[in-house]
């Protein structure tokens, strides 16, 4: 089955969200879904819509003993531990020893959470014992904080940036993200969310457009496209994972 | 966006940094409406009750995969939540109908018989719920001009999450026109929205 023509896609997200794709079919879907982010795209726009038929269901209260479960489930040692967010990203600010902390602080949380590739290499994941290739960054304030996460398979063409500390949404403007070559000019990545992550296209793949990038800063910029950057709010290195 | 879904976003984001309390307030404020439609597609009350468990579980443990935008367009938490309780539910019966596939006549004539006592007559049906919910989107006309076969098997699908076989048994209809019915009561949707400017 050809997956590059745009109506067999929408056709198949559809009814994967429907929940009429099934079988081998349902799944084969999902692994598709998880390398393309034009598949992404269009589940997501048919989970958007079909989630909109859910409000007419009456809401009903379940036994008070679901949510003791769940809690039981999740707030287990194993569970919990590797979540520490906040804490163990503090060194990252330590002067000349943040950078190695930072990277080591990135490689720790990409072993605790792995599901962070999911949606992009397979293999490596599948074989569990490699991380995949990808570029990395973690970027602090200017105290050392933990601010966000950057990351992008080698030969990928997405970029997936994480909020992983509370960012204050500027008053006016937008957060851009650069990407500073050791030599050169720095040019924008795109922009950073208030929270969660938000996954992008990139116009090349990461291989292409990162390889000679060492640092990746975080401006606050007002023009539209701005053409070299501001102030760094946020910094932080841009490591090769392999 | 609306004050509600930007603080439940905000609820799920403290939720992937590890905040069980934060957790806790997204079960709070959306495990019914969530249970409500396990429940409706399950049509069993313990096995609505275990998805919902397992659905909470992998929201824990994937919150931070949750991108409110998702190559420009937002994505609206409730959407994020709804679609991981419908694909375990999904899950849920597709298990089921495996099971029964193998499973002794005698064990089959008991789930048929808990199948007929778990939707009463006071539920309403798959096909009233689509009105009500296209109803309230104000695309009920809109849809309407679909045949009624149409927006039932759509219905069907959607609300009790059976698959084209079980839709076409259901309704005594042949499986082809019934994939078609589906498939066309999808594509008006789509435009149904969208000409209301709603999720297109």
């Amino acid at each position: 089955m050809k997956y590059s023509d745009p109506q067999l896609v929408e056709h198949l997200a559809s009814a994967y969200v429907l929940g009429t794709l099934t079988g081998g079919a349902r799944r084969r879907f999902e692994r598709l879904r998880a390398d393309r982010p034009d598949v992404q795209l269009a589940t997501a726009r048919w989970e958007a819509r079909l989630g909109q038929l859910a409000h007419s269901v009456p809401a009903l209260r379940p036994s008070p003993r679901v949510w003791k479960a769940i809690e039981a489930r999740t707030r287990a040692p194993a569970a919990a531990a590797p979540r520490s967010g906040g804490s163990w990203l503090r060194p990252a600010g330590w002067g000349f020893g943040g950078v190695a902390a930072g990277v080591l602080a990135t490689v720790a949380l990409l072993f605790s959470a792995p599901t962070l590739f999911l949606t992009a290499d397979q293999v490596a994941m599948r074989a569990g014992e490699k991380l995949p290739q990808s570029y990395v960054g973690l970027l602090t304030d200017t105290q050392g904080n933990g601010k966000l996460l950057v990351s992008s398979l080698r030969h990928g063409r997405t970029m997936t940036v994480k909020v992983i500390g509370p960012i204050t949404p500027p008053a006016s403007g937008r957060l851009v993200l650069w990407a500073v070559p050791a030599t050169g000019a720095a040019f924008a990545l795109g922009t950073v969310p208030a929270s969660g992550s938000a996954v992008s296209q990139l116009p090349g793949t990461s291989e292409q457009l990162l390889s000679k990038v060492t640092k990746l800063v975080v401006t606050l910029e007002t023009t539209e496209a701005p053409s070299t950057p501001g102030t760094a709010v946020f910094s932080g290195n841009c490591a090769k994972l392999w | 966006m609306h004050p509600d879904s930007a603080s439940l976003q905000e609820l799920l984001a403290q939720t992937a940094r590890g905040d069980h309390a934060a957790f806790a307030r997204v079960y709070e404020r959306t495990h019914a409406h969530l249970f409500g439609l396990a429940l409706r597609m399950l049509g069993r009350e313990q096995a609505a009750e275990d998805v919902l468990q397992e659905a909470f579980v992998s929201i824990w443990k994937s919150a931070g995969q949750y991108r409110s935008r998702v190559e420009g367009q937002d994505i609206q938490p409730m959407t994020w939540l709804i679609a991981i309780v419908r694909n375990k539910s999904l899950d849920a019966l597709r298990a089921r109908t495996r099971r029964k596939e193998t499973a002794l006549p005698d064990a089959d004539a008991l789930d048929a018989d808990e199948d007929a006592s778990a939707t009463g007559p006071a539920s309403p049906s798959a096909l009233d719920l689509l009105s009500q919910a296209t109803q309230a989107l104000q695309i009920e006309g809109c849809m309407n001009t679909l045949e009624g076969s149409y927006r039932q098997s759509l219905a069907l699908a959607y609300y009790q999450g059976l698959s084209h076989t079980e839709v076409a048994a259901q309704m005594g209809a042949p499986l082809g026109s019934v994939k078609a019915w589906i498939r066309r009561g999808l594509e008006r949707l789509k435009s149904c929205l969208a000409s209301k400017g709603l999720a297109a």
